[in-house]
Order: structure tokens, then sequence, then C-alpha cells
């Protein structure tokens, strides 16, 4: 939007040096912020992010709030599983722990991939969230993810899904995936997450793919000027 | 293409969806680091204070009861910004012109429109600006810059729209008389 075309109070004044001064300060001239002033701000939201995550991370194990107490008390239950393991003769402990430690993986991984698929939306969300770390090692995970970030009803569990994918945007198959996603995406908030993770983590061909979109006006008019901006190709 | 409005953004951002946020700064971000930047006069600052404002947004985003539009909430959080930062910097505070970098960047960046309208009315209408008190530059600011209805105003300053209206009036006369001051005296040109 130019400066002039900028909302403008209706200010009416008897004395015509007033108006005449009302009118000149359209011409002030207009700073352009600094670049790093958009780094600052996402490094700055990426690390409250982040902290949301772990705070949510340690209510949903139990180690904040009310349910501390349970936490407490299976802490104990497996101390004691352990002083039984490390006390016994059995020589296959450290199996046993080994095969412990699968159980609960696994469990976990079942844990995320029915979040991913309940009913509501909060919950996939959760799911989502859970499911970041470990969608790199797990095939089956990133393609829940995959699906979570092309299907889902909500734009908030989409856009968080696409977030979540960004670091594999290197593997040829989620890469492809996501960027026939952007190719096709409607909503603003799927196009912005996606323009997002292609400008942090795509590489060349990515970077060329989503400036023709951009230059093809196929994003939201915010994001083709930022996605323009980012990659040098037109001064604001 | 329908833009998604800047109260529905805000109220996922309240529901936990943090990545709308970065859809308001891109937005916002301009308007609100000029206006900070005309309050404190200082490019640092006015980036700090700009981070903190965002950062505030995200803290608050539940607070927000669409009583009235995100934009004069997130001006009224901008506002309050700016006005801690200046108590906590008072060198700041002081109404100092724009350092030399800064004085010399706006020209490079407006240099045909300056000359087109007439360089040396902006510059004394840059000058009388700066002298006026703070309450006086925001509200011509934010009027002049940001806001169509004095009632959106009004909500930016956390004040009646009257008020708003009595304050504009003031800011204005003693615009005009700053303006006449620096021109009257070609030694302070």
């Amino acid at each position: 939007m130019s400066e002039r075309n900028k909302p403008s109070l209706p200010f009416e004044s008897s004395e015509p040096a007033e108006q005449a001064l009302w009118q000149a300060l359209a011409d002030l001239p207009q700073a352009e912020p600094p670049a790093r002033l958009r780094r600052g701000f996402y490094d700055e939201l990426e690390k409250a992010d982040s902290r949301n995550l772990s705070a949510r991370i340690r209510a949903w194990l139990g180690l904040s709030g009310k349910a501390g107490w349970v936490t407490a008390a299976a802490c104990l239950l497996v101390g004691f599983a352990v002083a039984r393991i490390g006390v016994a003769p059995d020589t296959s402990a450290s199996d046993r722990l080994a095969a412990l430690e699968q159980n609960i993986a696994q469990l976990n991984r079942e844990l995320v991939l029915d979040r991913l698929q309940d009913d509501d939306p909060g919950t996939r969300l959760l799911g989502v969230y859970d499911a970041g770390g470990l969608a790199q090692h797990d095939d089956v995970i990133a393609q829940a993810l995959l699906v979570r970030a092309s299907q889902d009803s909500s734009k908030s569990v989409r856009s968080a899904a696409i977030d979540a994918l960004g670091p594999q945007l290197g593997s040829a198959k989620v890469g492809d995936e996501l960027m026939s996603l952007l190719e096709n995406a409607e909503s603003p908030i799927v196009q912005l997450a996606l323009t997002d993770m292609v400008l942090r983590n795509g590489n060349r061909q990515q970077l060329d793919e989503l400036l023709r979109l951009a230059n093809e006006n196929r994003l939201h008019p915010d994001l083709v000027r930022h996605v323009k901006k980012s990659l040098g190709s037109e001064t604001i | 293409m329908q833009a998604v409005s800047d109260e529905q953004l805000i109220e996922w951002v309240a529901k936990g969806d943090s990545s709308c946020l970065g859809t308001l700064f891109e937005r916002h971000h301009r308007g609100v680091y000029r206006f900070c930047l005309q309050m404190t006069r200082n490019p640092e600052s006015a980036e700090d204070v700009v981070q903190e404002v965002f950062m505030n947004v995200l803290r608050k985003a539940r607070t927000f009861r669409h009583e009235g539009t995100f934009k004069s909430w997130l001006y009224n959080i901008a506002r309050n910004a700016t006005l801690g930062y200046m108590r906590k910097n008072k060198r700041h505070a002081q109404m100092a012109p724009l350092d030399d970098h800064t004085e010399a960047t706006l020209v490079d960046h407006h240099s045909a429109e300056r000359a087109a309208a007439g360089a040396q009315k902006i510059n004394l209408l840059e000058k009388a600006l700066a002298r006026l008190p703070e309450h006086f530059r925001e509200v011509i600011w934010l009027g002049r810059f940001e806001f169509a209805t004095f009632e959106e105003l009004a909500q930016a300053l956390g004040c009646k729209t009257g008020t708003a209206r009595v304050r504009m009036h003031r800011a204005m006369q003693q615009l005009n008389v700053a303006y006449a001051q620096l021109n009257g005296d070609p030694s302070d040109v």
C-alpha cells in the first residue's frame, strides 16, 4: 500500500494552515524496517514455540501440575523394577531393560499414530507436535504427518504438520509431496506455513518453484510480496 | 482469494497456533516500526520495541476481546511498549532529531518524491513534528498514517473518542506553531 493511500482520519480544521500541514504530512518519508528485524522476529517466535512445546511435553508426562504425584509414583515403580533387575542373578538383565525400552518406544509410537487420527483437532494437533521428532526416522509417522498436512480439516493441524515436516523437505518423497501441496493449497495459513518452510529449508529447485508460483500470483498477495522480496527479485 | 482477517488470525494464535503470528507480523510490522521510529527517533530502539510488541501480542493473544479491531489493540500494545521503553531509556525519550545516517537513508529512499513535494517544507515539517511532546506526536502519526476513524484511534490510544478528537486538534495547533517558528527563523532550518 503506498503511503498516500494509507488510511487517514478525516481531519478538518477552520485554520487553513493546519489543513495544509495535515495534507503535507502525507509526504513525510517512511523508513523501511531492516531485514534483520524479520529474522529476529522469526527466531524469537521459534524460541517461544519450543518453550511452549516443552511445557506441553512436561505437562503430558505429568512433570507439572496436579498430575505430578502420578509421575512420582510411576518413577518409584520403575525404580523398584530396575533395582530388582539389578540385583537378580539373571545375566540377561540388560536385554530385558532394552526390551522394556523398546516396548515403551512402541507404545509411544502407537499413541502418536492414534492421536494423529483422533476426531478432535486439538488431540490431532498434539499428535503432530509429538510426531515431529519421530518422523525423521520413521516412514510410517512421516506418511501419517503428510496425510495431516494435505487432508486435515483443521487449518491449524495442516499448518503444524507442515512445520513438523520442514526438516525433511530434502527427502525426495516428502519434498515432492509438500511441493505439490504448495501448488494446490488454497488456505493462506497453509500457504504461509509451506512458504515459510521452503524459504527455510528448500533447495535451489524448490526455491525456484516457489518463485515461479509467486510470479504467477498463485499465492496470497502478502506472500507473493514476501517471497519476491526474500528471494530478491523485487524491490518494494 | 479472500484474506483471513486479523481478528481470525489472533484467535488462532490464542488457541496455540503461533504460526499465524507470522502473518500478522508480515501485515503490520512496517507500520509498527515506523510508529516506533517516529516515537523513539532511533532505528535500533525502534527494532527492539517492535520485537517486544509482537512477543507481547503472542503472550496476550488470549486477552484480545473483539471489542475493537486487532489493529487498534496492536497499536495500543505498541504505544505502551514504546512509552515503557522511552521511560527506561531516557536519553532516547528526548526529542532528538533522527541521526545523520537515518536521515540520509530516508532522504535517499524518497529523494524523487521529496524533490517534487518541496524538500525544504518536508524537512521543516519533520523537525516541527520532532519538537512536539510524545502524546501529540503519537496522535498525529497514528491519525495520519494508520487509522481512518477517531473510534479506532481512541482505542489505540486507550482513551475516549472525544479525548482523541481534542488531542488531535491540540496537536495540530502545536504543530502549526512549531512549523511557523521554524519557518520564520532560517537559522533553525
